[in-house]
Protein backbone atom coordinates (compact mmCIF):
# COMPACT_ATOMS: atom_id res chain seq x y z
CA UNK A 1 0.00 0.00 0.00
CA UNK A 2 2.49 2.30 1.33
CA UNK A 3 5.07 2.02 -2.54
CA UNK A 4 1.88 2.29 -4.49
CA UNK A 5 0.75 5.42 -3.05
CA UNK A 6 4.87 6.49 -3.71
CA UNK A 7 4.82 5.73 -7.07
CA UNK A 8 1.74 7.26 -7.37
CA UNK A 9 3.14 10.51 -6.02
CA UNK A 10 6.17 10.09 -7.96
CA UNK A 11 3.86 9.27 -11.24
CA UNK A 12 1.65 12.30 -10.79
CA UNK A 13 5.26 14.51 -10.44
CA UNK A 14 6.53 13.01 -13.80
CA UNK A 15 3.59 14.35 -15.53
CA UNK A 16 5.51 17.20 -16.59
CA UNK A 17 6.00 16.12 -20.55
CA UNK A 18 2.78 17.10 -21.98
CA UNK A 19 2.49 20.57 -23.04
CA UNK A 20 5.19 22.67 -21.10
CA UNK A 21 6.41 21.44 -18.36
CA UNK A 22 7.96 22.90 -15.13
CA UNK A 23 10.68 25.39 -17.14
CA UNK A 24 8.17 27.02 -19.78
CA UNK A 25 9.18 30.40 -21.02
CA UNK A 26 7.08 32.06 -22.87
CA UNK A 27 4.97 35.66 -23.02
CA UNK A 28 4.61 35.31 -19.38
CA UNK A 29 7.72 36.18 -18.50
CA UNK A 30 8.14 39.70 -20.34
CA UNK A 31 4.31 40.60 -19.25
CA UNK A 32 5.10 39.82 -15.56
CA UNK A 33 8.42 41.96 -16.32
CA UNK A 34 5.97 45.16 -17.72
CA UNK A 35 3.47 44.13 -14.68
CA UNK A 36 6.24 43.92 -12.20
CA UNK A 37 7.22 47.63 -12.70
CA UNK A 38 3.96 49.27 -13.55
CA UNK A 39 3.89 48.02 -9.88
CA UNK A 40 6.62 49.12 -8.61
CA UNK A 41 5.30 52.71 -10.51
CA UNK A 42 2.05 52.08 -8.85
CA UNK A 43 3.27 51.52 -5.06
CA UNK A 44 6.06 54.58 -5.44
CA UNK A 45 3.03 57.02 -6.01
CA UNK A 46 0.75 55.16 -3.66
CA UNK A 47 3.02 53.57 -0.89
CA UNK A 48 7.00 54.80 -0.86
CA UNK A 49 6.28 58.46 -1.59
CA UNK A 50 3.73 59.56 0.95
CA UNK A 51 4.62 57.34 3.47
CA UNK A 52 8.81 58.02 3.20
CA UNK A 53 7.41 61.81 3.38
CA UNK A 54 5.52 61.47 6.00
CA UNK A 55 8.49 59.53 7.93
CA UNK A 56 11.06 62.25 6.78
CA UNK A 57 8.76 64.67 8.32
CA UNK A 58 8.45 63.30 11.56
CA UNK A 59 12.63 62.22 11.44
CA UNK A 60 12.08 66.48 11.23
CA UNK A 61 9.26 67.38 13.79
CA UNK A 62 11.18 65.16 16.22
CA UNK A 63 14.77 66.42 16.03
CA UNK A 64 13.74 69.43 15.84
CA UNK A 65 11.64 69.22 18.75
CA UNK A 66 14.37 67.57 20.68
CA UNK A 67 16.96 70.50 19.86
CA UNK A 68 14.01 72.80 21.65
CA UNK A 69 13.78 70.90 24.33
CA UNK A 70 17.31 70.74 24.65
CA UNK A 71 17.32 73.99 24.41
CA UNK A 72 14.84 74.99 27.06
CA UNK A 73 16.67 71.99 29.59
CA UNK A 74 19.53 74.19 29.06
CA UNK A 75 17.72 77.25 29.87
CA UNK A 76 16.09 75.73 32.82
CA UNK A 77 19.41 74.75 34.10
CA UNK A 78 20.81 77.94 33.92
CA UNK A 79 18.23 79.30 35.93
CA UNK A 80 17.82 76.77 38.48
CA UNK A 81 21.98 77.80 38.53
CA UNK A 82 21.04 81.42 38.75
CA UNK A 83 18.51 80.81 41.77
CA UNK A 84 20.92 78.71 43.63
CA UNK A 85 23.44 80.99 43.25
CA UNK A 86 20.94 84.17 44.55
CA UNK A 87 19.74 81.58 47.00
CA UNK A 88 22.87 81.30 48.62
CA UNK A 89 23.51 85.07 48.05
CA UNK A 90 20.87 85.82 49.74
CA UNK A 91 21.59 83.28 52.66
CA UNK A 92 25.13 84.74 53.30
CA UNK A 93 24.01 88.16 53.22
CA UNK A 94 21.00 87.37 55.58
CA UNK A 95 23.78 85.52 58.07
CA UNK A 96 25.56 88.98 57.76
CA UNK A 97 22.77 91.27 58.66
CA UNK A 98 22.15 88.37 61.77
CA UNK A 99 25.50 89.36 62.55
CA UNK A 100 25.37 92.89 62.48
CA UNK A 101 21.81 93.06 64.48
CA UNK A 102 23.35 90.64 67.28
CA UNK A 103 26.48 92.71 67.35
CA UNK A 104 24.14 95.89 67.72
CA UNK A 105 22.00 94.71 70.14
CA UNK A 106 25.20 93.24 72.25
CA UNK A 107 26.57 96.53 72.08
CA UNK A 108 23.36 98.07 72.72
CA UNK A 109 22.57 96.04 75.78
CA UNK A 110 26.11 96.41 77.32
CA UNK A 111 25.49 99.90 76.75
CA UNK A 112 21.88 99.76 78.58
CA UNK A 113 23.72 97.81 80.91
CA UNK A 114 26.68 100.08 81.70
CA UNK A 115 24.32 103.47 81.88
CA UNK A 116 21.88 101.60 84.42
CA UNK A 117 24.79 100.52 86.44
CA UNK A 118 26.28 104.10 86.52
CA UNK A 119 22.78 105.67 87.23
CA UNK A 120 22.31 102.77 89.94
CA UNK A 121 25.75 104.09 91.41
CA UNK A 122 24.81 107.75 90.83
CA UNK A 123 21.29 106.76 92.73
CA UNK A 124 23.33 105.16 95.42
CA UNK A 125 25.73 108.12 95.62
CA UNK A 126 23.22 110.64 96.26
CA UNK A 127 20.81 108.64 98.63
CA UNK A 128 24.08 107.97 100.34
CA UNK A 129 25.31 111.85 100.81
CA UNK A 130 21.85 112.36 101.69
CA UNK A 131 21.87 109.89 104.40
CA UNK A 132 25.26 111.22 105.52
CA UNK A 133 23.23 114.82 105.53
CA UNK A 134 20.37 113.69 107.78
CA UNK A 135 22.24 111.90 109.94
CA UNK A 136 24.91 115.03 110.16
CA UNK A 137 21.59 117.19 110.76
CA UNK A 138 20.22 114.73 113.01
CA UNK A 139 23.30 114.74 115.17
CA UNK A 140 23.23 118.48 115.13
CA UNK A 141 19.82 118.82 116.51
CA UNK A 142 20.23 116.04 119.05
CA UNK A 143 22.86 117.76 120.23
CA UNK A 144 21.03 121.20 120.43
CA UNK A 145 18.35 119.08 121.80
CA UNK A 146 21.47 117.51 124.19
CA UNK A 147 22.71 120.27 125.31
CA UNK A 148 19.33 121.56 126.08
CA UNK A 149 18.43 119.12 128.24
CA UNK A 150 21.42 119.45 130.12
CA UNK A 151 21.42 122.95 130.30
CA UNK A 152 17.47 122.04 131.90
CA UNK A 153 18.87 119.41 134.06
CA UNK A 154 21.88 121.46 135.41
CA UNK A 155 19.22 124.27 135.75
CA UNK A 156 17.18 121.93 137.34
CA UNK A 157 19.71 120.47 139.49
CA UNK A 158 21.15 124.04 140.24
CA UNK A 159 17.72 125.39 141.00
CA UNK A 160 17.20 122.62 143.45
CA UNK A 161 20.53 123.41 144.92
CA UNK A 162 19.52 126.56 145.14
CA UNK A 163 16.44 126.21 146.51
CA UNK B 1 -2.99 0.34 10.83
CA UNK B 2 -4.67 4.08 10.98
CA UNK B 3 -2.14 4.57 8.04
CA UNK B 4 -3.93 2.62 5.55
CA UNK B 5 -7.23 4.06 7.31
CA UNK B 6 -6.03 7.63 6.29
CA UNK B 7 -4.67 6.39 2.82
CA UNK B 8 -7.89 6.06 1.42
CA UNK B 9 -9.00 9.38 1.00
CA UNK B 10 -5.74 11.43 0.00
CA UNK B 11 -6.12 9.99 -3.32
CA UNK B 12 -9.53 11.64 -3.79
CA UNK B 13 -8.60 14.84 -1.97
CA UNK B 14 -4.79 15.89 -3.14
CA UNK B 15 -4.19 15.00 -6.49
CA UNK B 16 -0.18 16.39 -7.67
CA UNK B 17 -0.19 18.28 -10.53
CA UNK B 18 3.54 19.73 -11.74
CA UNK B 19 3.92 21.55 -15.03
CA UNK B 20 0.82 22.00 -15.97
CA UNK B 21 -0.37 25.44 -17.06
CA UNK B 22 -3.62 27.04 -18.07
CA UNK B 23 -3.22 28.58 -21.14
CA UNK B 24 -4.20 31.92 -22.81
CA UNK B 25 -3.54 32.82 -26.13
CA UNK B 26 -2.98 36.65 -26.93
CA UNK B 27 -2.25 36.94 -30.54
CA UNK B 28 0.37 34.66 -31.49
CA UNK B 29 1.44 34.60 -27.58
CA UNK B 30 1.26 32.08 -24.82
CA UNK B 31 0.69 32.67 -21.73
CA UNK B 32 0.38 30.85 -18.22
CA UNK B 33 -3.49 32.06 -16.90
CA UNK B 34 -3.09 30.71 -13.47
CA UNK B 35 0.54 32.70 -12.88
CA UNK B 36 -1.44 35.78 -13.89
CA UNK B 37 -4.74 35.31 -11.73
CA UNK B 38 -2.85 35.22 -8.96
CA UNK B 39 0.02 37.88 -9.56
CA UNK B 40 -3.22 40.37 -10.00
CA UNK B 41 -4.67 39.03 -6.66
CA UNK B 42 -1.02 40.01 -4.95
CA UNK B 43 -0.98 42.66 -6.73
CA UNK B 44 -4.39 43.85 -5.78
CA UNK B 45 -3.68 42.99 -2.66
CA UNK B 46 -0.44 44.89 -2.34
CA UNK B 47 -2.71 48.42 -3.45
CA UNK B 48 -5.36 47.94 -1.69
CA UNK B 49 -3.49 47.97 1.37
CA UNK B 50 -0.96 50.12 0.35
CA UNK B 51 -4.00 52.66 -0.40
CA UNK B 52 -5.77 52.01 3.01
CA UNK B 53 -2.92 52.70 4.75
CA UNK B 54 -1.77 56.24 3.19
CA UNK B 55 -5.95 57.24 3.00
CA UNK B 56 -5.71 58.85 6.33
CA UNK B 57 -2.12 59.76 7.24
CA UNK B 58 -1.60 60.73 10.46
CA UNK B 59 1.76 62.08 12.40
CA UNK B 60 1.35 59.19 14.88
CA UNK B 61 0.71 56.53 13.20
CA UNK B 62 -1.82 53.90 13.96
CA UNK B 63 -3.37 50.65 12.39
CA UNK B 64 -2.75 50.30 9.12
CA UNK B 65 -0.36 53.20 8.81
CA UNK B 66 2.06 51.42 11.65
CA UNK B 67 1.92 48.78 9.95
CA UNK B 68 3.33 49.43 6.45
CA UNK B 69 5.41 52.49 8.02
CA UNK B 70 7.06 49.00 9.93
CA UNK B 71 7.49 47.50 6.60
CA UNK B 72 8.70 50.70 4.81
CA UNK B 73 11.38 51.13 7.43
CA UNK B 74 12.21 47.79 7.33
CA UNK B 75 12.82 47.79 3.33
CA UNK B 76 14.53 51.46 3.35
CA UNK B 77 17.09 50.08 5.75
CA UNK B 78 17.78 46.59 3.60
CA UNK B 79 18.03 48.92 0.48
CA UNK B 80 20.46 51.40 3.24
CA UNK B 81 22.65 48.59 4.47
CA UNK B 82 23.08 47.25 1.11
CA UNK B 83 23.34 50.23 -1.42
CA UNK B 84 24.67 53.11 1.34
CA UNK B 85 22.69 56.12 2.95
CA UNK B 86 23.75 58.61 0.01
CA UNK B 87 22.58 56.81 -2.49
CA UNK B 88 19.79 54.29 -1.66
CA UNK B 89 16.55 56.43 -1.70
CA UNK B 90 15.60 56.31 -5.30
CA UNK B 91 16.25 52.34 -5.18
CA UNK B 92 13.71 51.55 -2.32
CA UNK B 93 10.32 51.15 -4.75
CA UNK B 94 12.49 48.44 -6.68
CA UNK B 95 13.80 47.18 -3.91
CA UNK B 96 10.64 47.23 -1.89
CA UNK B 97 8.51 45.94 -4.61
CA UNK B 98 10.56 43.06 -5.14
CA UNK B 99 10.68 42.26 -1.21
CA UNK B 100 6.79 42.89 -1.27
CA UNK B 101 5.65 40.85 -4.26
CA UNK B 102 8.10 37.84 -3.53
CA UNK B 103 6.60 37.63 -0.30
CA UNK B 104 2.74 38.51 -0.59
CA UNK B 105 3.03 35.59 -3.58
CA UNK B 106 5.02 33.45 -1.43
CA UNK B 107 2.51 33.70 1.79
CA UNK B 108 -0.35 33.84 -0.47
CA UNK B 109 0.36 30.51 -2.20
CA UNK B 110 0.88 29.03 1.43
CA UNK B 111 -1.54 30.43 2.85
CA UNK B 112 -4.69 30.59 0.84
CA UNK B 113 -6.11 27.41 -0.25
CA UNK B 114 -5.38 27.86 -4.19
CA UNK B 115 -6.63 24.66 -5.24
CA UNK B 116 -9.79 24.69 -4.27
CA UNK B 117 -10.67 26.81 -7.54
CA UNK B 118 -10.98 24.05 -9.95
CA UNK B 119 -9.38 25.25 -13.51
CA UNK B 120 -9.80 23.52 -16.71
CA UNK B 121 -5.73 22.96 -16.65
CA UNK B 122 -3.31 23.44 -14.63
CA UNK B 123 -3.65 24.79 -11.03
CA UNK B 124 -3.35 27.84 -8.81
CA UNK B 125 -0.40 28.74 -6.69
CA UNK B 126 2.02 31.01 -5.65
CA UNK B 127 3.16 33.41 -8.89
CA UNK B 128 6.34 32.72 -7.60
CA UNK B 129 6.59 29.33 -8.39
CA UNK B 130 6.29 29.91 -11.97
CA UNK B 131 10.08 30.13 -13.67
CA UNK B 132 8.72 33.21 -15.87
CA UNK B 133 8.23 34.98 -12.55
CA UNK B 134 11.64 34.48 -10.86
CA UNK B 135 13.23 35.30 -14.10
CA UNK B 136 11.47 38.24 -15.13
CA UNK B 137 12.03 39.54 -11.36
CA UNK B 138 16.19 38.49 -12.14
CA UNK B 139 16.30 40.23 -15.12
CA UNK B 140 14.77 43.27 -14.12
CA UNK B 141 17.38 43.20 -11.08
CA UNK B 142 19.96 42.54 -13.49
CA UNK B 143 18.69 45.47 -15.65
CA UNK B 144 18.36 47.55 -12.32
CA UNK B 145 21.82 47.21 -11.74
CA UNK B 146 23.45 47.69 -14.93
CA UNK B 147 21.74 50.71 -15.01
CA UNK B 148 22.62 51.65 -11.65
CA UNK B 149 26.33 51.25 -12.85
CA UNK B 150 26.26 53.11 -15.99
CA UNK B 151 24.31 56.00 -14.76
CA UNK B 152 26.50 56.45 -12.08
CA UNK B 153 29.93 55.87 -13.38
CA UNK B 154 29.41 56.37 -17.38
CA UNK B 155 31.74 53.80 -18.95
CA UNK B 156 33.57 53.66 -16.32
CA UNK B 157 31.56 50.73 -14.83
CA UNK B 158 33.18 48.45 -17.46
CA UNK B 159 36.25 49.15 -15.49
CA UNK B 160 34.69 46.70 -12.76
CA UNK B 161 35.61 43.81 -15.45
CA UNK B 162 39.10 44.34 -15.07
CA UNK B 163 39.28 44.96 -11.32
CA UNK B 164 41.30 43.47 -9.49
CA UNK B 165 43.30 41.71 -12.42
CA UNK B 166 42.18 41.79 -16.58
CA UNK B 167 43.19 37.59 -15.76
CA UNK B 168 39.80 37.63 -14.04
CA UNK B 169 38.01 38.79 -16.85
CA UNK B 170 36.38 35.88 -18.19
CA UNK B 171 34.56 35.17 -14.60
CA UNK B 172 33.44 38.73 -14.04
CA UNK B 173 31.68 38.42 -17.73
CA UNK B 174 30.34 34.94 -16.15
CA UNK B 175 28.55 36.48 -13.06
CA UNK B 176 26.82 38.56 -14.92
CA UNK B 177 24.93 35.61 -16.06
CA UNK B 178 25.30 33.56 -13.38
CA UNK B 179 23.84 36.67 -10.86
CA UNK B 180 20.45 35.84 -12.39
CA UNK B 181 20.01 32.56 -12.94
CA UNK B 182 21.27 31.75 -9.39
CA UNK B 183 18.59 34.85 -8.29
CA UNK B 184 15.80 33.47 -10.18
CA UNK B 185 16.59 29.72 -9.90
CA UNK B 186 17.06 29.98 -6.13
CA UNK B 187 13.33 31.52 -5.53
CA UNK B 188 11.28 29.15 -7.86
CA UNK B 189 13.23 26.43 -6.45
CA UNK B 190 12.35 26.76 -3.05
CA UNK B 191 8.83 27.99 -3.64
CA UNK B 192 8.09 25.13 -5.99
CA UNK B 193 10.00 22.52 -3.21
CA UNK B 194 7.94 23.72 -1.00
CA UNK B 195 4.75 23.47 -2.14
CA UNK B 196 5.56 19.78 -3.56
CA UNK B 197 6.86 18.27 -0.38
CA UNK B 198 3.76 19.85 1.13
CA UNK B 199 1.57 18.46 -1.71
CA UNK B 200 3.14 14.93 -1.38
CA UNK B 201 2.50 15.01 2.57
CA UNK B 202 -0.64 15.87 2.16
CA UNK B 203 -0.89 13.42 -0.40
CA UNK B 204 0.01 10.73 2.52
CA UNK B 205 -1.32 11.76 5.44
CA UNK B 206 -3.49 14.45 4.96
CA UNK B 207 -3.85 15.40 8.95
CA UNK B 208 -1.93 17.63 11.16
CA UNK B 209 1.61 16.06 9.29
CA UNK B 210 2.40 18.44 6.90
CA UNK B 211 1.75 20.76 9.20
CA UNK B 212 5.33 21.91 10.58
CA UNK B 213 6.16 21.58 6.58
CA UNK B 214 3.68 24.20 6.16
CA UNK B 215 5.38 26.54 8.72
CA UNK B 216 8.73 25.75 7.54
CA UNK B 217 7.42 26.73 4.30
CA UNK B 218 5.97 30.20 5.65
CA UNK B 219 9.48 30.72 7.18
CA UNK B 220 11.39 29.85 3.91
CA UNK B 221 9.29 31.87 1.75
CA UNK B 222 10.18 35.30 3.63
CA UNK B 223 13.82 34.35 3.70
CA UNK B 224 13.43 33.63 0.34
CA UNK B 225 11.67 37.33 -0.25
CA UNK B 226 14.51 38.53 1.91
CA UNK B 227 17.12 37.17 0.17
CA UNK B 228 15.72 38.01 -3.44
CA UNK B 229 15.81 41.49 -2.48
CA UNK B 230 18.47 41.65 -0.11
CA UNK B 231 21.14 40.57 -2.86
CA UNK B 232 19.06 42.62 -5.70
CA UNK B 233 20.31 45.48 -3.67
CA UNK B 234 23.53 44.16 -2.83
CA UNK B 235 24.03 44.28 -6.63
CA UNK B 236 22.98 47.66 -7.22
CA UNK B 237 25.12 48.81 -4.42
CA UNK B 238 27.92 47.18 -5.96
CA UNK B 239 27.65 48.82 -9.03
CA UNK B 240 27.30 52.14 -8.27
CA UNK B 241 30.33 51.85 -5.79
CA UNK B 242 32.01 49.51 -7.52
CA UNK B 243 34.34 47.55 -5.41
CA UNK B 244 34.29 44.13 -6.72
CA UNK B 245 33.22 42.44 -3.64
CA UNK B 246 31.01 39.91 -3.92
CA UNK B 247 28.13 39.16 -1.81
CA UNK B 248 26.36 35.84 -1.47
CA UNK B 249 24.46 33.65 1.62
Amino acid sequence: MMNFVWLLAVEAAETVEEGGGLFDLDATLPLMAVQFVLLAVALNALFYKPLGKVLDERDGYISANQVDAAERLAKAEAIAKQYQQELGETRRQAQAVIAEAQQEAQKIAAQTVAAAQQEAQAQREQVQRELDEQKSQAMATLEQQVDGLSRQILDKLLGSLAA
Amino acid sequence: MALTMLMIHPLVLAKLEVGQHLYWQIGGLKLHGQVFLTSWFVIGTLLLVSFLATRNIQRIPSGLQNFMEYALEFIRDLAKNQIGEKEYRPWVPFVGTLFLFIFVSNWSGALIPWKLIHLPSGELAAPTNDINTTVALALLTSLAYFYAGFSNRGLGYFAKYIEPTPILLPINILEDFTKPLSLSFRLFGNILADELVVAVLVLLVPLFVPLPVMVLGLFTSAIQALIFATLAAAYIGEAIEGHGGEEHE
